[in-house]
């Protein structure tokens, strides 16, 4: 694993943005788009569902954390996503709390059970 | 034959239940990784209350910034993917310090402003060194971008932002882990159906 190393990527409301970046994760420079996106409640679903796609079209992130109810809004963009990187983990926020069943990465792992697997 | 088939069955039992550990453990780490978060929410909300609303907000956000961690990947011949996070080490301000006389001693240019005509009565007592000091217009403090982003705050911050910025440091560590049980999950879920597919395609195996 050597080399510079792949950024993390946020799509959240503005508590979980200024987490984030309190962490250490933020890029923003006049050169580059920045990694992170404040979803407030102006923001469309065009614009985060272009934001997470250009998030996956980068070659220098590895990870995208986004809320799971901004996941919920963009589902048919997240769940043609196959590739393992990069890793996209739905996370809770403060008004939504997490829901493993709609988690896109749980859904296709338990998926695969069905009443015939188990004759 | 049978030995084959019997091997067979023993490798799919074995496969699935390191698929159910993967699933318990990833299920574990997303517990403590959803709690994490939930301790900075909180501890967040305290500083918002000691310090204002619109004090810990995006209005806050530092004008240029730099990523202090990044997240290092690999991919496996299997077509697992592992991840892990490499943090930099901020320097230290007497290090800056170091690096920010450094240009200035070199420019060594020292400009006197506005002491033209006061020489004349200052010959004989020259000591007023700090004329002499007044640091040139060109070294302006920049906003250095690899700053701590807990100073876009504030210089004094309370212990509770600190706090917060200690939980979502933790919460970035275990995203990593998180993603990489992930996708082992997924891979040894490919390799089940693979070999259940070939059993079922076998009529042997599902006598």
């Amino acid at each position: 694993m050597a080399g510079r190393g792949k950024l993390i990527a946020v799509i959240g409301d503005e508590d979980t943005c200024t987490g984030f970046l309190l962490g250490g994760i933020g890029e923003l420079n006049k050169n580059r788009s920045p990694n992170f996106l404040v979803v407030e409640k102006e923001t469309s679903i065009a614009e985060i569902e272009e934001t997470f796609k250009s998030f996956l079209i980068r070659n220098d992130i590895g990870i995208i954390l986004i809320n799971q109810f901004i996941a919920e809004m963009i589902r048919h963009a997240i769940d043609q996503h196959m590739e393992s990187i990069p890793a996209v983990l739905e996370i809770p926020s403060k008004e939504h709390p997490y829901d493993a069943s709609k988690d896109s990465i749980l859904r296709r792992a338990k998926g695969m059970f069905s009443a015939e697997d188990f004759r | 034959m049978g030995l084959s088939e019997k091997e067979e069955c023993v490798l799919l039992d074995q496969k699935l239940l390191v698929f159910m550990d993967q699933l318990e453990l990833l299920e574990e780490k997303r517990e403590r990784l959803n709690s994490l978060i939930e301790q900075g929410w909180f501890s967040m909300s305290k500083a918002r209350y000691s310090m204002g609303n619109k004090q810990v907000s995006a209005l806050q956000y530092g004008s240029e910034m730099e990523p202090l961690v990044r997240v290092h990947t690999r991919t496996l011949e299997s077509g697992e993917a592992e991840f892990q996070t490499k943090r930099r080490t901020l320097k230290s301000p007497e290090e800056r310090q170091v690096e920010d006389i450094g240009p200035k001693d070199k420019e060594g240019v020292r400009r006197r402003v506005k002491t033209q005509e006061v020489p004349e009565i200052d010959q004989s007592d020259n000591k007023h060194p700090w004329t002499e000091t007044e640091p040139a217009p060109s070294s302006k403090p920049e906003p250095n971008p690899q700053q701590d982003p807990l100073k876009w705050f504030g210089i004094l911050v309370p212990q509770t932002l600190k706090q917060a910025q200690a939980s979502f440091k933790q919460v970035v560590e275990l995203s990593a882990e998180v993603a990489t049980l992930q996708s082992a999950v997924l891979t040894t879920r490919q390799q089940l159906q693979m070999k259940q597919k070939s059993s079922s395609q076998n009529p042997d195996l599902t006598d």
